[in-house]
C-alpha cells in the first residue's frame, strides 16, 4: 500500500475536565495497490485524522480516472496519555472506487484539506495502468465451506458435496461481473454457473440487472435462442427483488431478471448469444426513463459423454408392490419410482422383463419436476400392473438403470430388488355371483380370476407352406372349358344341320336306288318271261314289285294282303289309278302262280308290261 | 419367369420349410422381432408361403410395431384365408393406426363384399360343371322324344340359370381382382397431394397401416381414395400393392 501525504502535528489544548480531545491532525491518501488493469476497480483512501471543526475535504478531481462510487465512515478511539490523561482520536475515511480511463502511467492529484486557517493538501499518487484486468476472477475464488446444517449426505437434493462439479444452491448473485465502461450505473449481466459440462449435464443461465439507479420495472426480456440445449425455466420472476451486491467495491443492487436450467444435447464449443432487457427507471411520472441494456455473450465448453452412458444426473431407483401374495387373477401394482437430479425426461428406464407367466399392462407414469437450489431434477413414478396368468412362485427383476455421475465422471447403477410374487389358486371363479347380505343388498362379486381379453393371438404352430394361388379363373384352362360347351353346342347343330340335310338326300336316293334294284329284279323276271317256270316268273314279278313299294314308300310291304297293301298306298297319298295299276299286277301274279292258261308267253309279257307301267307311272 | 424358376430352385424341402417355420416363431416369443420377419420372408421368397406364414410375418411385424408391413400381410392372409384370428390381429393393427377417416363407408360396396365373400374355386368349378351339365342336357334334350321333353325342358332351364349365376360371380371377382386394387401405406407418413408431382400442394397426410384404393398409375405417383372418397396422389414408394 502507497502512503503518502505529510503529517502534522498540531497540539491543541483541550478542556480541563473530562477526556482530553488529540490535537494532532493527520490528512493523507492511499491507494490499495500500485499497479492495476484498465478493467480493474481499486480504492482510494482520503484520511483525516483529528480534523478542526468545519474542515472541508477537498477531492481529487482526475482527467484519467473515474470515481465509481464514495464512501465515508468516522471511528473514534480512546487512548491513555501520559499523565493518565485520556486522549480522544477522532478519524474521517473517505473511500473513492476508481477505475484508470487509459493505459500508462497515471498520477491521482493530491487531495485537500480545507480548515479556517489554512489548506492542507495530499500528494499526488503515480499508478501504473495496463491495459485489461490484473485482479483475480472473483468467480475463481475458494468457495465458502458446505453449510454443516444442510440435509444428511446422499440425499439427492442434499447441498453436501456429493456435486462438486454441479455444487447445488450456486447462487446467481455470487457471480461478480466487469462494470462496464458505459452504462455503469445500469448494466445487464448474463453468466453460467460453470464454464465446461458434459453433454445432459445442467448449466444454469443466469441473467441480472446491476442498479445504482431506482428501476421502476422491466418492460420485455428477449434471452438467447439457446440452440443446443434442452431449456428449463428456473426462475422468471414477476417482481423484481433487489439484492445489495458489491461490484469492485462498488454497491450495486442486483436484480435477477431469469433464470434457465439448461442442459446441453451434444459436445463442442457453445457460444450464447447475449440477453437483452427495456428496462424503465426513475420516479414515475417525474422522472421515467426507459433504457434498452445489452448483457454479454458466453461460451460454453461441453464434454462428450463416456461410451456407453446415455443418462446423466445423479439418480436413485426403488421399488414398492401392493402385495406379492395373491390369488390367480388378481393384480399386482408394483411402483418404481425413479427420484433424483438432472433431466427427467431425457432418463429413459430400462424395460420390466416380467415372467412370462404374467400379463403386464402397459405402465403408466406421472412426472413431478422439482427445482431446488437452482438444480432441477424430480421424481418420476412408474405403476405397472402385472396380472398372473398361472400359479406358482415367480421372481420380477429388479430394474437397473445406468447412469453419468458428472461429479465421479463414472458411471454408475442404481437398481431396484427382485420382488418374489406367491400366485395361489383362486377360490372363486371369475363369474362367481355375489351373495345378497343379510339387509338384503348385493354385495360386489368378488371375482378372482380375472381372464382379461385382448392383445395380439398367438402364432401358428402349424403351417402349409403352398404359394398363394391363383383365382381358379385365371388359370389357362378356365376359358377354354368355359368356351368348349358353346363351341361344341354350335357344331353339334351345325353337324346336324348338315346331316339332316344330307339324309334327306340319302333317303330319296335310297328310294331310287331300291326302285333301281325293284328294275331290275323285273329285268330278271324278264329273262323267264320266254320260258322257264310260270311260278318263278311271277314270283320274281311279284317280288320285284314289292321291292319297288318298299323303296317307294319306306315300309315293309311283304306279308301284306292287297287290301292292306292299298290301305298303306291310300296313306301315303297314292293315287287311285296308280294303286289300282299297282293291285291288278298283284293280282295278276297270284293268278299267274295258282291258276291255269296263265303260263304261256303272251301271258307273261302283259305281266311284266303291266309291271314296268306301275313303276313308271308311280310319282 | 425368372422368380418362379428362382422360387423353384430355392424352394425348401417340407422338412426345411416346416424348420424354419419353428426357427421363426421361437424368434418371436423371444422378442427378437426382425431375425422372426427375416425367416418368415425367406419362405415367402421361395413360394412357400401360404396364409399362415402370412399370418405369422404380419403379428411379427405388428409386434415389432411397424404398422405398415402388419396390415399388409394380414390383410394378404385375409384374402386366403377367412379366418377369425386374422380379424382381431388385424383389428388391433386397425386400432394402432394414427389415420381414423371420418364419414367413411361402414360396409364394402356390394360387388366387393360379394368377391370376398365366396371361394373363388368353389365358385369356378361350380360354374364350370353346371355350365357344361346345361348344355349335355340341352343336346339331350333335342335328341329326346317329345313325349319326354318337359321334364328334361326344366330340369335343363333349372341348370342353365345356375351356371349363368355362378358365371356371373365369377365374372364380379374377376372385375373385383383386376379393377379394385388396393394398397396399404408402408411409410410413418406420407404426404397425399392435390396433383402428381412434388410441388403440389399437399391436400393431406396418411400414415403407415392405412388400406387405400387405389384409382390411378402414372408411374411415379398414385392417386388413392381413402374408404370416405377423400383422394390424393402420394408417392408409389410410400405403399406397396396388396
Amino acid at each position: 500500500m502507497a502512503r503518502t501525504g505529510s503529517a502534522l502535528a498540531i497540539t491543541v489544548l483541550l478542556l480541563a475536565a473530562g477526556p482530553v480531545l488529540g490535537a494532532e491532525l493527520e490528512f493523507y491518501m492511499t491507494v490499495d495497490r500500485d499497479k492495476v488493469g484498465t478493467e480493474d476497480t481499486f480504492r482510494c483512501e482520503i484520511v483525516v485524522s483529528n480534523a478542526p471543526e468545519g474542515a472541508v475535504v477537498q477531492f481529487p478531481t482526475p482527467q484519467d480516472f473515474e470515481v465509481l462510487s464514495r464512501s465515508e465512515s468516522t471511528q473514534m478511539s480512546y487512548s491513555m496519555g501520559s499523565g493518565g490523561m485520556a486522549q480522544i482520536r477522532q478519524i474521517r475515511k473517505f473511500t473513492l472506487v476508481m477505475r484508470a480511463n487509459r493505459a500508462g502511467h497515471l498520477t491521482i492529484p493530491a487531495a485537500g484539506l480545507q480548515t479556517a486557517s489554512r489548506t492542507y493538501k495530499s500528494e499526488a499518487i503515480k499508478l501504473e495502468v495496463v491495459p485489461g484486468r490484473l485482479a483475480p476472477d472473483p468467480r475463481s475464488q475458494p468457495k465458502p465451506p458446505p453449510n454443516p446444517f444442510g440435509l444428511p449426505p446422499g440425499f439427492p437434493f442434499a447441498d453436501d458435496d456429493d456435486f462438486p462439479g454441479a455444487p447445488p444452491g450456486v447462487n446467481p448473485f455470487d457471480d461478480e461481473p466487469g462494470i462496464p465502461k458505459s452504462d455503469s450505473d445500469l448494466f445487464l449481466r448474463s453468466s453460467l454457473d460453470r464454464p465446461e459440462v458434459f453433454v445432459g449435464e445442467q448449466v444454469t443461465l443466469s441473467v441480472l440487472i446491476y442498479s445504482r439507479m431506482d428501476l421502476m420495472g422491466v418492460d420485455s426480456v428477449t434471452m438467447p435462442k439457446l440452440e443446443g440445449f434442452l431449456a428449463q425455466d428456473i426462475a422468471s420472476p414477476t417482481n423484481l427483488q433487489p439484492e445489495e451486491r458489491s461490484v469492485g467495491g462498488v454497491r450495486y443492487r442486483a436484480y435477477l431478471l431469469r433464470s434457465k436450467a439448461l442442459f446441453p444435447l451434444k459436445p463442442g464449443d457453445i457460444d450464447i448469444e447475449a440477453a437483452e432487457a427495456d428496462i424503465a427507471s426513475g420516479v414515475y411520472p417525474f422522472s421515467q426513463r426507459k433504457m434498452h441494456r445489452k448483457s454479454n455473450a458466453l461460451s460454453l465448453k461441453v464434454k462428450p459423454l463416456p461410451a456407453g452412458a446415455t443418462n446423466v444426473g445423479k439418480w436413485r431407483l426403488s421399488s414398492t408392490t401392493n402385495s406379492t401374495d395373491i390369488a390367480l387373477g388378481e393384480p399386482v401394482q408394483l411402483k418404481v419410482i425413479l427420484e433424483g437430479r438432472g433431466n427427467l425426461k431425457a432418463v429413459t428406464l430400462p424395460k420390466l422383463e416380467a415372467p412370462a407367466s404374467f400379463r403386464v399392462f402397459d405402465p403408466q407414469q406421472t412426472e413431478k419436476n422439482q427445482i431446488t437450489k437452482n438444480q432441477v431434477g424430480g421424481q418420476r413414478t412408474t405403476e405397472y400392473v402385472l396380472v398372473p396368468q398361472q400359479t406358482g412362485r415367480f421372481e420380477v427383476p429388479g430394474l437397473t438403470l445406468e447412469y453419468f455421475d458428472p461429479e465421479t465422471q463414472q458411471i454408475e447403477r442404481t437398481a431396484t430388488d427382485p420382488i418374489t410374487v406367491v400366485v395361489r389358486p383362486s377360490t372363486t371363479g371369475a363369474n362367481a355371483m355375489a351373495v345378497p347380505a343379510n339387509n338384503g343388498t348385493q354385495a360386489e362379486p368378488n371375482a378372482r380370476n380375472q381372464l382379461v381379453g385382448g392383445g395380439l393371438k398367438s402364432l401358428r404352430h402349424t403351417a402349409t407352406f403352398s404359394e398363394p394361388r391363383r383365382p381358379a379363373w385365371s388359370t389357362p384352362a378356365f376359358l377354354p372349358l368355359a368356351i368348349a360347351p358353346l363351341a361344341l353346342s354350335l357344331v353339334l347343330g351345325a353337324v346336324s344341320f348338315v346331316r339332316a340335310r344330307a339324309g334327306q338326300e340319302d333317303e330319296q336316293s335310297k328310294k331310287n336306288k331300291q326302285a333301281k334294284a325293284a328294275r331290275k329284279r323285273l329285268a330278271q323276271a324278264e329273262k323267264l318271261a320266254g320260258g322257264g317256270s310260270t311260278v318263278e316268273f311271277y314270283a320274281e314279278v311279284d317280288k320285284a314289285l314289292r321291292s319297288f313299294l318298299e323303296a317307294r314308300l319306306s315300309q315293309n310291304v311283304t306279308g301284306l294282303t292287297r287290301p292292306q297293301l292299298d290301305e298303306v298306298m291310300k296313306t301315303a297319298n297314292v293315287s287311285e289309278a296308280v294303286r289300282g295299276r299297282v293291285l291288278g299286277v298283284f293280282e295278276t301274279c297270284d293268278l299267274g302262280r295258282y291258276a291255269p292258261g296263265m303260263g304261256d308267253a303272251s301271258a307273261r309279257q302283259r305281266a311284266l308290261e303291266d309291271a314296268v307301267h306301275a313303276m313308271e307311272v308311280w310319282p | 419367369m425368372i422368380a418362379l424358376t428362382l422360387s423353384l430352385v430355392l424352394a425348401y424341402t417340407d422338412q426345411e420349410a416346416r424348420s424354419l417355420f419353428t426357427e421363426a416363431n421361437d424368434a418371436y416369443y423371444r422378442q427378437e422381432y426382425p431375425a422372426a420377419i427375416e425367416k418368415y420372408q425367406r419362405l415367402i421368397a421361395a413360394g412357400q408361403g401360404g396364409p399362415d406364414v402370412l399370418f405369422n410375418l404380419g403379428s411379427a411385424h405388428l409386434a415389432a410395431n411397424e404398422l405398415g408391413p402388419a396390415v399388409l400381410y394380414l390383410t394378404r392372409a385375409s384374402r386366403l384365408s377367412h379366418d377369425d384370428d386374422i380379424a382381431a390381429q388385424l383389428a388391433v393393427a386397425q386400432q394402432r393406426q394414427l389415420d381414423q377417416v371420418i364419414g367413411a363407408q361402414e360396409t364394402e360396396p356390394f360387388l366387393q363384399r360379394l368377391a370376398r365373400a365366396v371361394d373363388d374355386r368353389l365358385v369356378t368349378i361350380g360354374f364350370l360343371v353346371s355350365w357344361w351339365l346345361a348344355f349335355v342336357l340341352l343336346v339331350v334334350f333335342f335328341r329326346s322324344p317329345a313325349g319326354r321333353r318337359t321334364v328334361l325342358g326344366l330340369v335343363t332351364l333349372i341348370i342353365f340359370v345356375a351356371a349363368v349365376a355362378l358365371g356371373g360371380v365369377v365374372g364380379v371377382h374377376a372385375w373385383v381382382t383386376t379393377s379394385v386394387q388396393e394398397a396399404v401405406v408402408m411409410v410413418p407418413t406420407a404426404p397425399a397431394r392435390q396433383f402428381p408431382g412434388e410441388n403440389a400442394k399437399i391436400a393431406f397426410e396418411v400414415h403407415a397401416g392405412l388400406l387405400v384404393r387405389v384409382m390411378e398409375d402414372t408411374g411415379r405417383y398414385l392417386r388413392i381414395r381413402l374408404p370416405n372418397a377423400l383422394e390424393g396422389w402420394v408417392e408409389k414408394t410410400n405403399v406397396t400393392p396388396l
